[in-house]
């Protein structure tokens, strides 16, 4: 979910309304387009708000988000047009970008008047669309130049990564690429982008005046907007060309709600004679079928009154027959894939709270798992033996699993990006989780008697997902005179109450003391292992009294 | 008539018997009684009027460490002196201390002690020690031979030459002193007066007995009254885990409403978590800063799945035949394979919705540990449980879905009212968000929840609308159990689960 940071008296100024920095006022209206403050800066008067739409990236600023809020609240009665003037400037893509980063899309607005906080919206936006529209520069990134210093047509070339030097944004001195993406501190956040292939992308102006080095940075001397800028070059390069279209609109239409006017650009690609032009504010028309918003909403709307309601939204309407409304959709609604997408839209003009809850019994029959009975007996039976339940994580590491109990190191679920180094896999077994939990009390009051029954994680390679999970239950008792029979006579408690037949066989366990170890077996089963903690797992957990322990898969248990 | 317990008349008896005037240590020896008891029952005393009890300080002392060395050994000077003797009464500082075996410790000790007893005289130009005339044993090493022997000593009833020799190792840094008041008791007349009325009452027992019942004699004797407000030892019941309990009453309720249960593996495919809910292989939500994936095997198997998963792929393309324009890019069969944590339980809703068992119309739910990699704190785990299941049936609305999540918010969150906002999920549209009111609690975000998309139900074979929800239980649980910092709910306390009241 991306947070937008918003100039509020900019906001103020774009709405025509007052709020009066009341979040609570600004929370009931950001409901319209599933937004929330989260942070009121009081001192810089900037509002973090959240929105939690991820596909709405046209509302990632404040222009956008006033954009879409003047329906709803009513300020206009059809969504403002947006016009673009005649091509102004012209590029040449170069073929050797294919594999590279092939696409590109320019607009150029002119009259735009800028002030510093404007500015910083505009450099907060086209950080957000970088990172989460644009994937962290991977699938686009923007650039904005000051377009008086630039002469067309442009050329989106290659380079060889020491052939071209220029000043990078907030240098003083030139560098080649090479040298960029070692020491620009861009350059080493986003190289990775680039630094696998042999040369590097590159936009040049007529003059062969560098703009900038895509997706990393811009030129210091052409790339630097400030509050004089009085006409932009919008550029974005990437490697999805819908999404560079969709991003350059986005950009465009911000500086035009600034009072800019905007002219296209001419883009030539080499493979057959393509050509584009940016930005496309062509509106995309959609029927919707009114019996269909009716049966999604439950409401018996008619053709007249959801041609009332997508206004708000952002929507005109060309048409209205009886059983459907043909809805312009505007260029930068890019959430719009489906007739639902304007139904919830509907719902929202029409009111959340002005619908009417339904709550209709339907004949099912409720139920657990067939498994979850006997888990549930174990469970009050472990309780009714004294033992308190304790709940820990299914995600450990191999050091805790194996190596401090004292065991050797198997195959188990580990994580790729784990977020935390004590937190690498999935465990396959409970006994480690709950000495961490005995560690972890050692000044509390003995004797403690703990349990957990809970899920663990085997490799398996017939299943689907190459695991499968068990339930298992392990029990410790600890204090200073802690012994076999006392652990044994829990466990025999327990299958004495469950009804079940069991058998115990000496066995060997590197976790556990020899000769007093053993095996629980049922109907010739091998479900799990008893015994007396081996001194050296107690040292590794740090505890001075004595553990008695059992772990046992109830899966197993024949049914 | 005085009314006396059964140790308060063994106490007062016992004082009479050793003439009137003794001390503790010999009340004990006469009663057997404890330490505690017999001052218990003598303030008791004392406060009745029957005894008088008066204060008398002890110095008590015992040996040290270095002191009980010394008494095994014999004190530095004394084994310095020794060796000088045996080697000629005179010899060189070294082949002393090496004769005498010093400890390192004790090397300047002996040799300042041994001048200042005037036992020796040091040279120091040729380092050497020459034995003097005086050289008996003094009083400070007759005390540490009788605290060797003894161990504990009272200091009050020493003679006076050891009362100094005290001073002596107590300056040297070789005793333990613990200062003690020994409490002396007078019985009063009142006492004594009290005492021949007792002798007529009848017995006092403080504990039945079996043999008491046995034999009838319960019907002679009196029980002691016991201070029945005097504080006892904990006892710590077996318990279950407050959080699991709670989930078991969501479980139980939902069960009640009418929803059967989904299970699945914490390992699943991306096809499942993520392809199956619409949402594209690009996803912010499948970046690795937002999902687990698993480092080996990396891929799990769709081939069970084929059909759906041509059906998803067309989806995401270009919408298929599901009215939809999709998301325009080339869909990876290989990636619907690609192993991950869950990152969400929602992953179940799309296996049952593909399950040849689902039943239409159908409630599911489903309770589930899920996985995302974030930074532990107050607010957010990176292993959370999640509460969510759908409703299929023919005709659902959204009128439907408001009257589930008001069924939900008054059932489950016992909320007074519930109140819906709009919201997002990749998966579902429309969204809505549920907000419930509780008394005392505010208005909570208890809930998301939406319409499955087409893009969703089409490609997995169901022609149905499908409600799908979630609820945000961990808030309601933290809010039950006074709990602000969500960690706690996997609290490795021990302390703090004992204390949790079964609510």
């Amino acid at each position: 979910m991306p947070t937008i940071d918003i100039d509020y008296p900019e906001f103020e100024k774009l709405l025509r309304m007052k709020f009066d920095r009341d979040i609570e006022k600004v929370n009931e209206i950001l409901e319209f387009v599933k937004g929330e403050v989260k942070l009121f800066d009081e001192k810089a008067d900037v509002m973090s708000i959240e929105i939690k739409d991820t596909n709405r990236p046209d509302i990632w600023n404040v222009e956008g988000l006033s954009r879409a809020l003047r329906g709803f609240l009513g300020l206009e009665t059809s969504p403002r047009e947006y016009k673009v003037g005649k091509p102004l400037v012209e590029v040449f893509v170069d073929e050797r970008l294919g594999n590279i980063r092939p696409y590109i899309g320019c607009a150029v607005i002119k009259d735009v008047k800028l002030t510093d906080a404007i500015i910083r919206g505009f450099m907060h936006m086209q950080d957000k669309l970088d990172q989460s529209y644009g994937r962290n520069r991977q699938r686009t990134s923007i650039g904005l130049y000051d377009y008086g210093l630039i002469k067309s047509p442009l050329s989106y070339s290659v380079t060889k990564p020491t052939a071209i030097s220029f000043v990078p944004l907030g240098f003083d001195k030139k560098m080649s690429l090479k040298a960029i993406l070692k020491k620009h501190p861009k350059g080493l956040e986003y190289g990775h982008i680039v630094n696998k292939h042999s040369v590097y992308p590159i936009l040049l102006d007529a003059e062969k005046k560098v703009l900038s080095f895509p997706p990393i940075i811009n030129s210091n001397d052409l790339g630097r907007i400030t509050d004089q800028t009085r006409n932009i070059l919008v550029e974005v390069t990437g490697t999805m060309h819908e999404t560079v279209l969709n991003t350059v609109k986005i950009v465009t239409l911000s500086l035009i709600d600034r009072g800019g006017e905007a002219h296209s650009a001419i883009v030539r690609y080499p493979r057959e004679k393509q050509m584009v032009m940016t930005p496309d504010f062509e509106a995309k028309s959609m029927d919707l079928n009114v019996a269909y918003a009716s049966k999604v909403l439950g409401l018996d709307l008619t053709a007249e009154q959801i041609a009332k309601l997508l206004p708000k939204a952002g929507f005109s309407v060309e048409k209205t027959s009886e059983d459907k409304v043909t809805v312009k959709i505007p260029c930068y609604r890019v959430d719009v894939m489906h007739q639902v997408d304007l139904i919830e839209d509907i719902a929202i003009a029409y009111g959340y709270d002005k619908i009417k809850p339904l709550w209709r019994r339907k004949p099912t029959t409720g139920g657990v798992r067939p498994e979850q009975g006997l888990l549930d007996v174990a469970r009050e039976l472990m309780v009714g033996l004294g033992f308190q339940e304790i709940l820990t994580y299914t995600l450990t590491n191999p050091k805790n699993l194996f190596a401090r109990m004292n065991c050797k190191k198997e195959r188990v679920v580990e994580l790729a990006n784990p977020k935390v180094q004590t937190l690498t896999c999935l465990r396959n077994w409970l006994l480690p989780s709950l000495m961490e939990f005995l560690s972890n009390n050692s000044s509390v009051e003995y004797p403690q008697k703990i349990f957990e029954l809970g899920k663990v994680t085997i490799l398996d390679e017939k299943q689907e997902t190459r695991t499968r999970d068990e339930h298992w239950l392990a029990a410790i008792i600890c204090h200073a005179s802690a012994n076999f029979s006392e652990i044994k006579s829990a466990l025999d408690a327990l299958f004495m109450n469950l009804g079940i037949e069991w058998k115990i066989k000496e066995a060997k366990h590197p976790s556990f003391l020899e000769g007093r170890t053993a095996a629980i077996y049922v109907k010739g089963k091998r479900l799990g292992i008893i015994g007396e903690m081996h001194p050296e797992v107690l040292n590794n957990f740090k505890l001075e009294n004595l553990a008695v322990a059992f772990e046992m898969n109830l899966d197993s248990l024949p049914k | 008539m005085v009314e006396l317990r059964e140790q308060e008349r063994k106490t007062l008896l016992a004082i009479q018997k050793l003439g009137g005037n003794t001390s503790v240590k010999q009340v004990i020896n006469e009663t057997g009684l404890s330490d505690a008891a017999i001052m218990r029952a003598a303030l008791v005393l004392q406060e009745k009027k029957l005894v008088q009890m008066q204060e008398e300080r002890q110095t008590a002392i015992e040996l040290n460490a270095e002191g009980k060395i010394h008494a095994k050994k014999g004190l530095p000077e004394r084994r310095t002196l020794n060796a000088v003797k045996q080697l000629g009464g005179k010899a060189s500082v070294e082949r002393i201390i090496a004769k005498a075996d010093l400890e390192k410790d004790f090397i300047p000790i002996a040799l300042g002690w041994i001048q200042r007893k005037k036992w020796a005289a040091f040279d120091s130009k040729t380092n050497t020690l020459r034995t003097l005339e005086k050289t008996e044993r003094e009083n400070d090493e007759k005390l540490l031979e009788l605290l060797g022997n003894k161990g504990k000593i009272t200091v009050e009833d020493l003679s006076k030459e050891f009362k100094e020799a005290v001073q002596v190792l107590k300056k040297r840094k070789l005793l333990n002193v613990e200062e003690k008041t020994n409490r002396i008791f007078e019985i009063t007349d009142a006492g004594r007066a009290a005492l021949k009325k007792e002798k007529k009452a009848v017995e006092e027992v403080t504990q039945l007995t079996p043999e008491l019942i046995i034999t009838g004699k319960w019907r002679k004797v009196k029980f002691q009254k016991y201070n029945i407000e005097a504080p006892v030892a904990k006892t710590w019941s077996g318990k279950k885990h407050p959080y699991l309990q709670f989930l078991d009453e969501v479980k139980t309720k939902l069960v009640a409403l009418g929803f059967k249960e989904m299970t699945g593996t914490f390992v699943e495919t991306s096809f499942f978590n993520f392809d199956a809910l619409y949402t594209p292989q690009g996803h912010p939500a499948r970046e690795p800063t937002s999902a687990y994936y698993v480092k080996s095997p990396k891929y799990g198997s769709v081939n069970t799945y084929k059909h759906a998963l041509t059906n998803v792929k067309k989806t995401h393309e270009n919408g298929w035949k599901t009215g939809s324009s999709g998301w325009g890019y080339e869909y990876s069969t290989r990636e619907a394979g690609r192993l991950i944590l869950r990152s969400h339980t929602t992953c179940l809703s799309a296996r049952t919705l593909l399950s040849r068992n689902l039943e239409i119309p159908g409630m599911y739910f489903s309770i589930g540990q899920c996985y995302r990699p974030e930074v532990l704190d107050k607010t957010h785990l990176t292993e959370f449980n999640q509460v969510e299941g759908i409703v299929v049936d023919k005709d659902l609305t959204l009128r439907d879905l408001l009257g589930v999540l008001e069924k939900f918010a008054i059932d489950i969150a016992g909320a007074d009212r519930a109140k819906f906002v709009p919201d997002y999920f990749p998966f579902t549209e429309p969204s809505v968000e549920l907000r419930a009111y509780k008394k005392g609690y505010g208005w909570i975000e208890f809930g998301g929840s939406g319409i499955f998309r087409p893009e969703v139900t089409l490609p997995l074979g169901i022609e149905v609308p499908v409600l799908a929800w979630g609820l945000g239980i961990d808030r309601l649980f933290m809010l039950k159990a006074r709990i602000d910092d969500i960690r706690q709910i996997f609290s490795l306390n021990l302390d703090w689960l004992r204390r949790q009241e079964v609510i």
